[in-house]
């Protein structure tokens, strides 16, 4: 063992608790105890994240093929948001979910989620990250069923193969790239890979393989599905913190700020990322389900995040700045989609009927707001320090990049408003299940304490230029641009009104997915019919073996019929070795 | 007779005696069968256990003596040897404490468990076999051994099986002898050799060494149930459990495929192999019917055929790894030995859970029995997901060095077969998980037989649970000395010398 040093090995205690706590749970489902202690599990990593000074590393050669945890900078922050919030969502789901729902098999599969998401985050080589990916996707799946319900067998099954799609081009990908750097370490892989000259097929593998976890573009077509269907707490957690681990694969495998710039590929993702920024916005204004919107909110934001990496492969030597925007970007969307999935339930409980109605609005709103980039908010520091970056990029691209990324705050107006209009409380749905829940503490204090991390994190940033923002052309601008959007969505909204919507072909929850569904289906069918001819065809075959074996049988039907056709097997046994003997004698 | 040279007969002693012994036994002594049993599997694990250290010390162990005039029959450990006797040791004590439980009240027991410890004496004789001849000979005793416990059950199914069974093990022993036959009569020696004794033969007699590589593989991929070659495997399924789990794990097929190594690395040679273009077609046949196996199980409803024929997909790993010339490749073939044995007996044995407990035989009667059989469902589980190839199971890591060395060595497809494979792993397994999961049970079983308390019989459980835990600790600590990765490594070395 390596001389790490005890903090080091404190690094172990991260995805050992939740999977400590989730046995636990399976051998003694019924204990109450062990569900109350199962959001705790994510306290180890938040402590690690919030008291452990990067760079930190252990070594354990005797795990999987070698294993290397480490806690860098990138690690410490994802760690932070995802620990927070996992946390936040576990304790919510101690209140929301009852004794007869099912908690102790929904917690198992949480904590499993837990460990493998946690987990990641501190693998410092590629097998035990993919081993805690693979952990991580297959133990949602168990939250993606909980409901039990048809719509989330649909959803569970088209992510399932989404899931194991993105498995195998994530094993043709780091075995390709395991290649090239002749190493499994992180540290090794993107400076030899942008040498490698098999450097686009990892590339391509990779941006699809982790592209399917975070909703890049064509491959989110699961996304709108699964989140929304699971209980709300997890859909939390897969929207908030699962959905980035997809971007920490980039972000480890990615030759970002390595080598040349590949501007190829950076202008296709950020033309992808882009397009999905206003595809999800478009797709998602027509959904019914709040959280359904949100889900395709999520999208949207990964498009920007996606244009964001391309941005940085494109031009490298602006990647430090990019990088540090990227991550306070996945640490703001966390807590604000986590806030915004969690009120969802608030504005079903009975908070949402007495008198705090108006917190609980509020406590919509502010996230909402924060994730339209209003100024002084975490989700406006993002698009005002991305702006000056895009320009980087060399001409005639960058004027209109910058543009772009200011135009993302229409798409995000809308989806808000859409939500609000959609989960606002009313009242009405206070007799929802969640609504009798005596331990209203247990929703409402992880819900406010996710908002105010939220508020707080745009003024403790700590990122460069981040106190320069906010001039008063600044906010003056954004609170326009701002009430322009509000105003134009209000119009919008009051025209819609007048239309029928129901006579309008609205896009689908899973959009993409509906016609390729369709396909699939008729291709089976096709396929069957086509597999049976084939079977009846080949028949032909199995015959002539079946009149292989009749003959043998006619041959030694004599012996045969005396046990079973053991005998003669004995017999052709002494045979064969006196047909040795006979050849080794001359 | 000194210690090093009496190892290797007590190692297979250890089981015939024992099975002797229990053909002269009354029906209903019980006791003294177990206890014989036992005895037997947990003597024979001590035994290979310190040749495995012995070996790994540097010690060699062989016994020697004339069969025929200029023919001996060799017994010898070396790491190959080692690796898949640990493999049988380990396993046959799982499947016997299993068999003991599944058998219970019913008849003919002397029988069978005599016939399953001569069935051990040939695996460990085929894994300790020093040269072809004495290969030859516990290969075909296998197939003898084996039959009765395949027609066991007596019945017209089991029979037919049976037959079908004979025919294929017998032609392919008929081919094998051949092959021998010629190649006795061409090189001489037989003995089994580190890279191989054929390489001074190459110039002059290569279309001679081509047909009898051919009669070889033929012979063996009878066993190892190499399409077109698997027939009589999907058939061989109506075994009672236990067998199943041996035959698929450890006993048939994994004789043919561990000859299969043994003709490419200690015969022939990998350069011999590749000098003489067969390493290619060998390649081909194997990525075929790993592709063609996975194929027909997707659409196999019964849960023990749906088995079998993964089991013709999985095998192929290991002849696919061979037959890709490259140390890493190797590793992964050969470990695949061990792993897939742990991944299938597993997923054997929870098979017989189900149909001994509820009667459960059809993917589709599953529903729900998660809730039920929870232990047995999580074993099956963890066996489903190491057969797709997911980390930390002990499959993903075959399937990664087996990648890893089709790309050292340029050939890239691999991947894609490994993919394919995984993908329709992925299409077979995971409806069957999720039909044991998350559909709702229904009101009855179609034969429940339970126990007093506990979801199945203690016997049947426990071994089920254990060798689940197995395939994923051979995964997790893949890197601690002694795990199969880096006793394969050991091997591999040996073969690659330069």
């Amino acid at each position: 063992m390596t001389g790490a040093s005890l903090d080091a090995w404190l690094l172990l205690l991260i995805p050992s608790a939740p999977l400590a706590v989730a046995c636990a749970l399976m051998l003694w489902p019924t204990r109450r105890a062990l569900t109350l202690l199962a959001p705790w599990a994510a306290l180890p990593a938040l402590a690690c994240a919030l008291g452990l000074a990067p760079p930190l590393e252990i070594d354990l050669p005797w795990l999987l093929l070698g294993t290397q945890l480490g806690l860098d900078h990138t690690a410490r922050i994802f760690l932070f948001f995802t620990a927070f919030l996992w946390l936040a969502a576990g304790v919510f789901a101690t209140g929301y979910l009852q004794e007869g729902d099912g908690r102790a098999r929904f917690f198992v599969f949480f904590l499993f989620a837990m460990a493998g998401n946690l987990g990641l985050i501190i693998a410092g080589d590629m097998l035990s990250f993919y081993a805690s990916f693979a952990m991580m996707s297959f133990a949602s799946y168990g939250l993606i069923l909980h409901n039990r319900t048809a719509e989330a067998g649909r959803a569970g099954r088209i992510y399932i193969v989404m899931v194991v799609a993105g498995e195998v081009l994530l094993f043709a990908a780091l075995i390709l790239a395991a290649a090239a750097a002749d190493s499994l370490l992180f540290a090794d892989v993107p400076p030899a890979l942008a040498e490698a000259p098999t450097r686009d097929v990892v590339l391509a593998l990779a941006v699809a393989g982790f592209g399917i976890k975070l909703g890049v573009l064509g491959l989110h077509v699961w996304l709108p599905l699964a989140h929304p269907v699971a209980p709300t707490p997890a859909s939390a957690v897969l929207s908030g913190a699962m959905i980035k681990a997809g971007l920490l694969g980039w972000l480890r495998l990615l030759p970002l700020g390595e080598g040349p710039a590949l501007e190829g590929w950076g202008l296709l993702l950020m033309a992808v990322g882009l397009l999905a920024v206003f595809y999800a916005a478009f797709v998602g204004i027509a959904q019914r389900n709040p959280k359904t919107v949100l889900a395709y909110s999520s999208v949207s934001q990964m498009g920007l995040v996606t244009t964001a990496i391309g941005l940085g492969l494109a031009v490298p030597t602006r990647w430090p700045e990019i990088s540090a925007i990227v991550l306070f970007l996945a640490l703001h969307h966390a807590l604000a989609k986590g806030a915004l999935f969690l009120g969802v339930g608030m504005a079903a409980s009975r908070f949402a009927a007495g008198r705090y109605r108006w917190l609980v609005a509020a406590g919509l709103v502010l996230p909402a707001l924060a994730l339209a980039g209003a100024p002084f908010t975490s989700g406006g520091l993002v698009k005002a320090l991305l702006k000056p970056e895009a320009m980087a990029l060399p001409a005639p691209w960058g004027a209109p990049l910058a543009a772009l990324v200011s135009w993302t705050l229409v798409g995000t107006v809308l989806l808000m408003a859409r939500f609000l209009y959609l989960a606002w409380p009313s009242g009405a749905s206070a007799g929802a299940p969640s609504a009798r829940a005596s331990s209203g503490y247990s929703l409402a204090v992880p819900w406010a304490t996710l908002i105010a991390a939220l508020l707080l994190s745009a003024f403790t940033s700590g990122l460069a230029g981040a106190e320069a923002v906010w001039t008063w052309s600044a906010v003056l601008s954004g609170v326009a641009t701002l009430a322009l959007a509000a105003a134009c969505t209000a119009l919008a909204g009051w025209l819609l009104a007048k239309v029928d919507w129901h006579r309008i072909p609205l896009p689908a929850s899973g959009d993409l997915v509906v016609p390729v569904e369709r396909g699939l289906a008729s291709l089976l069918r096709t396929s069957a019919r086509a597999l049976h001819d084939l079977r009846y065809r080949l028949s032909g075959g199995e015959a002539a073996a079946k009149s292989y074996l009749t003959t043998l049988r006619r041959l030694l039907a004599p012996a045969v019929s005396i046990e079973g056709g053991w005998a003669p097997a004995c017999t052709m046994f002494l045979a064969l070795l006196l047909l040795l003997a006979a050849i080794s004698a001359t | 007779m000194t210690w090093n040279e009496s190892l290797p007969l007590l190692v297979l002693a250890s089981s015939l005696v024992p099975g002797l012994i229990i053909f002269c036994l009354a029906e209903e002594s019980k006791g003294l069968r177990t206890a014989l049993n036992l005895v037997g599997v947990v003597l024979k694990l001590l035994l290979v256990a310190v040749m495995v250290w012995g070996v790994e010390q540097g010690q060699s162990y062989e016994v020697r003596f004339p069969l025929l005039p200029g023919i001996d029959f060799v017994l010898r450990a070396d790491a190959l040897s080692m690796f898949f006797a640990l493999l049988s040791a380990v396993l046959w004590l799982a499947t016997t404490i299993y068999a003991i439980g599944y058998l219970e009240d019913s008849p003919k027991r002397n029988r069978f468990f005599g016939f399953f410890s001569l069935c051990v004496t040939a695996t460990l004789g085929v894994a300790l076999a020093g040269n072809l001849v004495t290969f030859l000979l516990f290969y075909e005793l296998l197939t003898l051994a084996t039959y009765p416990l395949v027609v066991h059950r007596g019945t017209q199914v089991s029979l037919r099986a049976g037959r079908v069974y004979l025919a294929y093990t017998l032609t392919g022993g008929a081919l094998l002898l051949a092959g021998i036959a010629w190649l006795h009569a061409l090189a001489g020696n037989l003995e089994f050799t580190a890279q191989g004794f054929l390489s001074g033969l190459v110039q002059d007699h290569s279309a001679a060494l081509v047909a009898i590589f051919v009669l070889l593989i033929a012979g063996l991929g009878a066993k190892a149930a190499l399409v077109p070659l698997h027939g009589w495997l999907p058939q061989a399924m109506v075994a009672p459990a236990p067998v199943s789990a041996l035959l698929h794990a450890v006993a048939v097929v994994k004789a043919g495929a561990f000859g299969i190594v043994r003709v490419v690395h200690d015969v022939y040679g990998f350069e011999v192999v590749a000098q003489l273009g067969v390493a290619g077609p060998l390649a081909a046949i194997a990525a075929v019917t790993i592709v063609y196996g996975s194929l027909r199980a997707l659409f196999q409803t019964d849960i023990k055929r749906r088995l079998a024929f993964s089991t013709v997909s999985q095998v192929s790993y290991i002849v696919l790894g061979t037959a890709i010339a490259g140390p890493v490749a190797t590793v992964g073939g050969v470990a695949h030995l061990v792993h897939q044995g742990l991944m299938k007996i597993t997923l054997f044995f929870c098979a017989g859970n189900l149909a001994e407990t509820l009667g459960i035989h059809r993917v589709e009667d599953l529903r729900g029995v998660g809730r039920r059989m929870p232990w047995t469902m999580a074993a099956f589980t963890l066996g489903a997901l190491g057969m797709i190839g997911v980390p930390p199971m002990a499959g993903f890591f075959s399937k990664w060095f087996l990648a890893s060395g089709g790309l050292d060595v340029g050939q890239p497809w691999v991947i894609a077969v490994l993919i394919a494979s995984s993908l329709l792993n992925a299409a077979y397994f995971l409806p069957v998980i999720w039909t044991a999961w998350f559909r709702a049970p229904p009101e009855t079983w179609p034969a429940e037989r339970a126990p007093a308390r506990g979801e199945t019989s203690l016997m049947l459980l426990l071994p089920t649970v254990l060798v689940a835990a197995s395939a994923l600790g051979v995964g997790l600590l893949a890197s601690m000395p002694f795990s199969p990765l880096q006793w394969v490594g050991l091997i591999v070395d040996v073969e690659y010398a330069p």
